[in-house]
């Protein structure tokens, strides 16, 4: 049947024609087919009893092309891209997924993920009504009685022990109004411990970078990385993270032909594009930083000018960096003079330069001071605050930064104000509740300004002796929203942890390793909530954008969104009045457009009040009218100016029309226009020195150097308090009642003082220097740690030092221990008297293991290992091992093998097949971290409710990984560790 | 029985096919070959002719479990396209219709061969119900098999513009079914027919004698010979060798990658489609010899019995045989029965 | 008409399966049939590329040629398809395919294979265009919608370009221009007995 193309038509005429003597003739193909041959019908009647065919529709639409089709857009949930989802819908139902070709982020596009996001709303492993563990049994409930009997079980505890007796851990999946409800919800509870998954992937960027100039956010996007010159990506891998993102990266390479250099412990599907790849031993991205630093400050290619005039502490830096010589560099890191010096004259030479990081840097007992290190390194470059520049932190979840900005976080209320009494102040006044009865909702004042339990160790703030837990009562209730029960290390000890709860209520489209991995028999509930595709809400890309997801389909089986499902129990609770004051309740439903109006009117600090429902939807409506590069909305369209999505800041009210910040701190535009100074978040000078800019300010501004943050007194002093309106003046006076003059542009209700800031080009959170120096961090300036579990023994301190009242403070020369134990987070958090065991674990334990991302799955992956197109792709948990590791083991790739850390109990190994590979170097392995429902050799899934268990299950990589807390932000340590491996 | 002239042929172009489908061995790319590996990795058209020209495959990594789909171009798949378009045609095509042409010509020449002193009407039996019962197993299922197999190959051309696609379609699919499922009658069948006949069928010195004289098909007197004559043991021997190997290869075709790869299947189906055109020859001639071409053999397979005369010209020695066991049992009623007396 | 091709930029393909998952995602592919698959050459070593690999609609298909009921078709837009009415499963399309493309659900008795399933390059099968019928056997038929294969319509980097062939050669001589590298096209060699000048 050779055709070729021009004959193509032809040539099936002929077909035809070869059997028109046995047919009617001019009939179409399928009538030729029937009436052909000898007692056709006949026969094609016993052909109808074989093998049948490959396609079965199951539970899932059809689409009828007969029938209008309707189109509504959403967000794919799953990593922080924010890939526009634009499904077809008839009748109801879901039956198609269509490129959404107008959004400047995916034009079209998506990763295996986000092309398989259908699959979750027919949801045939969704958890489909409200369930508790009955001795033992999982029964049903209907939801009624559930909140009913979560209400009450609540309050008894709340009686007995405390409002802190309860957890409240959050969602990055929530949208913004579902994070920002949810920590409103644990205020009004009354304790500060609400948490999420940004605790594990990305606070100590948070904090690293909000500590270094001002906002812990990307600074740029992915879009603007089309812009750069030099790209390093350290500790990330987006090819199997954040795909989509890689669009933009390799499509930079490519136009620019831009350097992109991969640092990893890992030879990653990224580093398979890279023009360098640098293999690092894990835990050491400290001494890389400084050792490119090293280069560049020996060869005067810092950025003086930039130097001089925006950064702080500089000098501090160049110290600690003269220690990193090339050759204690290599002693350390194992990476080449050579290669180091190579990198490092790209980065500084071939400008823009941008730095990319993730979970890589991030989730370390260092993780702070890694990406306080790796802003140095911009800073001293100057790549920062500009295009093609900047440090592009690539976020993991689809709402991490939006749920992050809504303090859906243990230091902090909503939108960063902090826990102090102004901050509550300030919250209260945006919820119109008096602030006494606010107080009155706590155990103390203290315990209010104090921060809450970390997701990292809740566990141990059920099991510790009460005395060594700074707070009435040890955690007793947990509330799960959103979150898998494997994300966290130490799971041996977790499920101690829930064994202990008196109360456990997940509430998630699938049951989570929670539901399981204890041996729980009662005092157990589930609660289906839907994804958020059957809800509307905003979320925030990691790269500030805000994008409005639209409902697709009605929560599917007896479902509920988190909003009505977080009503109804205020309502239980006895708190739904007050919380839901100025969000209308219809039938239950909040409405996710009023509760952003209330974020709108109280987030001034973040620039979350410019980004209205009415705004966000309008530009979904016209995706199409913005720029690729630049994501500003092109002249002559409704979204003429604007940034795509309202990237925060989005100064003042949406009215003012701020379009939003593309790239943060880019002095080369009026702020109107989306520029930005560092801010001035740490006061004006110290030790006589000035944290304010010198000489540097963003175009147009009438302040032509730097300044503090505006306040009123600000206002008065500069001569412009007079430019406030009457009614902003009045706004200011009830708010500041005595202290008129402390107003200040982030607790000014009226928006009077970010308004008259702008009006003269100021930025209104000030103009000052980023700190390469951060006094009020355990390492003012980054140094570098050995893990807690090393197998560099040679790099600690002698023993007998470590081993005396917590560590030692100031080690040897050459020597790297991590810090001396101190206290975090209400909780003792050991450093070096655990790093101690390293002298005796890591001749038994020889690999280093660490640990990341699978792009099929995401997070704890009970969602997508349900999801029957992602789970096929991965059916097995594996770990990556190196040849040369294999063969000493006789290990082969594909078998079963054990695997075993230091911290796991007695003869406990888990159960993995290998895959044996040189992605990994010697010495060194790498498992997923997505995998659960086998818990140290044991195959749990008899313990899911029926039907919900998740079609792959495997053993967690944290059953195996160990203790380690980053001392900032208690982020826990998932990659570097040690383990051991054998054939099983 | 009879020579197979085209044998030799045969087994030329069974050579010529084998080194196409010799063991492709996956070769990943980076391993060798310094052409292959650029700076940036390996060129693909480059590869690919390499791998082509090499008869190798391009191999890579996958996720899923299936192993098949690890192998990104397996260029055999083109040499295995033209075994099984041509050369098996030709070889089907050959072996069968020269096997036709053969017995076709030798039927006129020599017509039917009776016994030269005709019947005598007393019979003897030559083969008991089981053995009887396992032949037509095999035979019949032998004979699907064969149909079933050889519209695979000959029906695309020959039965389809006849009877029409969908018709030709359920055909072919019943004729896959009943493939897959008489292969286990016919596998027990060559096994059964091992143990009972293989005692008579070990070659041996008279088998030379019978050879040298043609069988007596050329010259005028028969040859002696025992149970089976050296050309009946020839069908034998193809029957349980020829048999096997077609059933393993088949079982390997049933059980799509069970046992090996691409590569692989390749091999058995080649196997499987040389073998087995050849055997559907060999059985052409076996089917004549027993039927048609020789007045007195069918009922040995029929009835079980065959003429005193016949067995006598055909196999004198066991006849002899069997006329001593019988005298020496003559007091035994069972014995004398099987002696065949009237 | 147009030539459809599929070309894989292997300096672009990333292995993140989207491919894969909008296939299945489209044409409710069911678990064990993988219409499309992303191969990694070199795994884990300098010059590893991934190529995401289907039915290439081959000139002169070897599938069709060695079918034995003749069940495959090309269309004008010369997008090979088949019939699976006619298909009798018998697997011989797998053995000459140089892609591995045809893939067989496991049905009937031992390893039994199924009619025969492969990448429609989205365009359906004999039935009408778009009807129920021809969603059930092969799923959704985009270029009777005048839209292309969402395989390559969803790749997150771009990498698996589909169209006429001589406009996604075009694509891909620009990009090899722009960049000044290209490790080549996939399967064209084999596939189409040519390879896109650049």
């Amino acid at each position: 049947m050779l055709i070729r193309r021009s004959e193509a038509r032809a040539a099936r005429q002929r077909l035809s024609e070869a059997y028109r003597g046995l047919s009617a003739g001019g009939l179409g193909r399928r009538g030729f087919l029937r009436q052909a041959g000898l007692g056709a019908a006949g026969l094609a009647a016993l052909g109808s009893l074989a093998p049948g065919r490959a396609e079965a529709a199951g539970a899932m639409g059809v689409i009828d092309h007969a029938q209008p089709v309707q189109r509504i857009k959403n967000l794919c949930t799953h990593c922080s891209v924010g890939c526009t989802v634009i499904a077809e819908v008839q009748n109801g139902v879901w039956v198609g997924q269509e490129p959404a070709w107008e959004s400047p982020i995916n034009r079209g596009t998506h990763c295996a993920k986000g092309a398989a996001v259908r699959e979750l709303v027919s949801g045939e492993r969704r958890l489909k009504y409200p369930m508790k563990l009955v001795d033992g049994e999982w029964r049903r409930l209907s939801w009624d009685q559930a909140i009913e009997e979560i209400g009450a079980g609540l309050l008894r505890i709340r009686e007995q022990s405390g409002p802190d007796a309860v957890f409240w851990l959050g969602s990055a999946k929530f949208s913004n109004e579902g994070a920002y409800l949810f920590r409103k919800m644990a205020a009004f509870w009354g304790t500060n411990s609400a948490d999420h998954q940004a605790r594990i992937c990305h606070s100590t960027t948070v904090a690293g970078v909000a500590n270094t100039w001002g906002y812990g956010a990307q600074t740029n996007s992915y879009n603007d990385i089309r812009n750069s010159r030099t790209i390093i990506i350290i500790g990330g891998n987006p090819a199997e993270a954040h795909p989509v993102s890689m669009q933009h990266v390799l499509a930079g390479r490519e136009l620019n032909r831009a350097n992109l250099i991969v640092f990893d412990p890992r030879f990653t599907r990224t580093a398979a594009h890279a023009t360098e790849y640098v293999r690092i031993r894990p835990g050491t991205d400290i001494p890389i930083a400084w050792g490119l630093l090293w280069h560049v400050f020996r060869n005067g290619w810092e950025d003086k000018e930039f130097i001089r005039s925006r950064v702080y502490g500089m000098e501090e830096v160049r110290k600690e960096v003269e220690r990193w010589t090339p050759q204690e560099v290599e002693r350390v890191t194992g990476v080449p003079p050579a290669q180091m010096e190579r990198v490092a004259r790209l980065l500084a030479t071939e400008k823009p330069a941008t730095v990319v990081w993730c979970m890589g840097a991030t989730q370390k007992t260092v993780g702070t001071a890694n990406v306080r290190a790796l802003c140095a390194l911009l800073l001293a470059t100057g790549n920062i605050g500009a295009e093609g520049t900047g440090a592009n932190i690539f976020r993991g979840h689809c709402n991490v930064q939006g749920a992050t900005d809504a303090g859906l976080d243990v230091v902090t209320l909503p939108y960063y104000y902090g826990l102090d009494e102004n901050a509550w102040r300030h919250w209260c006044r945006v919820w119109e509740v008096d602030y006494d009865w606010m107080l009155s909702r706590f155990a103390s004042k203290k315990l209010m300004e104090t921060p809450g339990i970390p997701t990292t160790r809740w566990f141990d703030a059920t099991l510790l002796p009460p005395d060594q837990i700074e707070q009435p009562s040890p955690l007793k209730a947990m509330m799960v929203f959103g979150h898998g029960g494997n994300t966290v290390t130490r799971m041996p000890d977790m499920v101690k942890g829930l064994e202990a709860l008196e109360m456990l209520v997940v509430a998630d489209p699938h049951p989570t390793t929670y539901a399981q991995v204890a041996p729980r028999r009662n005092n157990t509930w589930l609660l289906p909530i839907c994804t958020q595709f059957e809800t509307s809400g905003s979320r925030t890309a990691s790269n500030r954008s805000l994008q409005w997801g639209e409902r697709i389909v009605a929560p599917i089986f007896e479902s509920k969104d988190d909003y009505e499902v977080l009503y109804l129990l205020a309502r239980r609770l006895g708190f739904a009045e007050p919380m839901f004051k100025n969000i209308r309740v219809e039938n239950n439903h909040p409405s996710p457009e009023d509760i952003l109006r209330e974020i709108n009117r109280g987030s001034l600090s973040t620039g979350y009040s410019g980004q209205s429902p009415e705004r966000l939807k309008l530009h979904m409506a016209n995706q199409q009218h913005f720029d690729l590069v630049t994501l500003r909305g092109k002249e002559g369209t409704p979204v003429a100016g604007d940034y795509y999505g309202l990237p925060w800041p989005c100064w003042g009210t949406p009215e003012m029309k701020h379009p939003g910040s593309h790239i943060l701190y880019n002095t080369n535009l009026h702020v109107k226009e989306g520029g930005g100074t560092f801010r001035a978040r740490f006061g004006v000078e110290r030790n006589g020195e000035t944290l304010l800019a010198e000489g540097s300010f963003s175009k147009g501004s009438e302040i032509q150097d730097g300044y503090p943050e505006f306040t009123v007194a600000l206002l008065k002093r500069l001569g412009w308090y007079e430019e406030l309106t009457e009614h902003e003046r009045e706004v200011i006076r009830r708010i500041g009642g005595e202290n008129e003059d402390r107003v200040s542009w982030s607790t000014d209700l009226s928006f009077g003082i970010i308004r008259v800031a702008m009006e003269h080009g100021c930025v209104p959170y000030g103009n000052a220097k980023a700190r390469a120096l951060a006094w009020n961090l355990p390492d003012p300036v980054p140094v570098h740690r050995e893990p807690i579990y090393t197998p560099r023994t040679d790099l600690l301190p002698p023993r007998d030092l470590m081993a005396v009242g917590g560590g030692t403070a100031t080690p040897p020369p050459g020597t790297y221990p991590a810090l001396p134990d101190r206290r975090g987070f209400r909780l003792p958090v050991e450093y070096q008297s655990r790093q101690l065991r390293s002298f005796d674990v890591a001749r038994d334990y020889p690999i280093i293991l660490t640990s990341g991302r699978l792009v099929e799955y995401e997070g704890g992956g009970e969602e997508t290992r349900s999801n029957k197109w992602l789970a096929e792709l991965q059916q097995d948990m594996f770990v990556e091992i190196n040849p040369a590791d294999a063969q000493a083991r006789g290990i082969r790739d594909g078998q079963w093998v054990q695997v075993r850390g230091p911290e796991m109990p007695e003869g406990r190994w888990v159960r993995v097949k290998a895959l044996v590979t040189e992605r990994v170097g010697r010495g060194v392995a790498f498992m997923p971290f997505h995998f659960g429902g086998w818990f140290m050799g044991e195959d749990r899934r008899r313990f899911y409710p029926p039907g919900t268990d998740p079609i792959v299950l495997g053993e967690s990589v944290n059953a195996v990984t160990t203790y380690g807390y980053d001392p900032v932000t208690g982020m826990q340590e998932t990659k570097v560790t040690l383990c051991q491996i054998r054939a099983a | 029985m009879i020579a197979l002239p085209w044998r030799p042929a045969a087994l030329g172009l069974l050579l010529l096919v084998l080194p196409l489908a010799a063991p492709a061995q996956p070769v990943h790319p980076a391993q060798d070959g310094p052409p292959a590996l650029t700076a940036r990795g390996p060129d693909a058209s480059e590869l690919e002719l390499q791998r082509a020209l090499q008869g190798g495959r391009i191999e890579g990594r996958v996720t899923i479990p299936d192993r098949q789909a690890a192998s990104l171009v397996q260029p055999a798949g083109r040499d295995w396209r033209v075994f099984h378009n041509r050369t098996l045609v030709w070889i089907g095509g050959i072996a069968i219709l020269g096997m036709l042409a053969i017995l076709a010509a030798f039927y006129l020449i020599r017509g039917r061969i009776r016994p030269s002193s005709g019947l005598s009407g007393r019979t003897v039996l030559r083969f008991n119900l089981l053995e009887r019962a396992n032949h037509w197993m095999v035979a019949a299922s032998f004979i699907v098999l064969a149909l079933s197999g050889l519209n695979l190959t000959f029906g695309r051309h020959l039965l389809l513009p006849v009877i029409g696609p969908e018709a030709f379609a359920t055909l072919s699919l019943w004729g896959k079914i009943a493939h897959n499922f008489l292969a286990f009658p016919f596998t027990l069948g060559i096994v059964v027919m091992l143990l009972l006949w293989v005692r008579d069928n070990l070659p041996n010195r008279t088998d030379w004698a019978w050879v040298r004289a043609g069988g007596g098909f050329l010259g005028g007197a028969h040859p002696a010979a025992g149970r089976f004559n050296a050309g009946q043991k020839l069908v034998f021997w193809i029957t349980i060798l020829g048999g096997a190997l077609v059933a393993a290869s088949g079982y390997m075709l049933m059980f799509p990658f069970a046992v090996t790869d691409v590569a692989g299947m390749q091999l058995s189906h080649i196997v499987h489609g040389v073998l087995a055109m050849l055997m559907i020859a060999a059985m052409l001639a076996h089917i004549y010899i027993g039927s048609l071409g020789m007045e007195g053999a069918f009922s040995a397979m029929s009835n079980g019995r065959v003429d005193y005369n016949w067995a006598k010209e055909h196999h004198s020695l066991w006849l002899e045989e069997e006329v001593a066991r019988a005298g020496e049992a003559a007091g035994a009623p069972r014995s004398a029965k099987a002696a065949g007396a009237d | 008409m147009a030539r459809m091709k599929f070309l894989c930029d292997a300096e672009r393909c990333i292995e993140c399966n989207a491919c894969v998952t909008a296939c299945k995602n489209e044409h409710q592919v069911p678990w064990g049939i993988n219409r499309r698959r992303v191969v990694t050459l070199n795994d884990g070593r300098p010059g590893e590329r991934s190529i995401s690999m289907a039915c290439m609609h081959c000139t002169d298909a070897p599938c069709a040629a060695v079918c034995p009921v003749a069940c495959f078709y090309t269309t004008a837009d010369h997008v090979v398809l088949h019939d699976k009415d006619l298909c009798i499963g018998c697997g011989y399309c797998f053995y000459a395919c140089p892609f591995g493309a045809p893939q067989y659900p496991r049905v009937g008795n031992f390893g039994g294979r199924g009619k025969m399933d492969k990448c429609t390059y989205c365009a359906g099968g004999p039935q009408q265009d778009n009807s129920h019928a021809e969603y059930l056997q092969y799923g959704s038929n985009r270029l009777a919608e005048g839209k292309l294969p969402l395989c390559a319509e969803m790749c997150s980097t771009k990498a698996l370009l589909a169209g006429d062939g001589e406009i996604i050669a075009t694509i891909y001589r620009e990009r090899v221009q722009q960049r000044g590298y290209g490790s080549g096209a996939w399967g064209w060699r084999t596939a189409y007995k040519e390879v896109p000048q650049v």
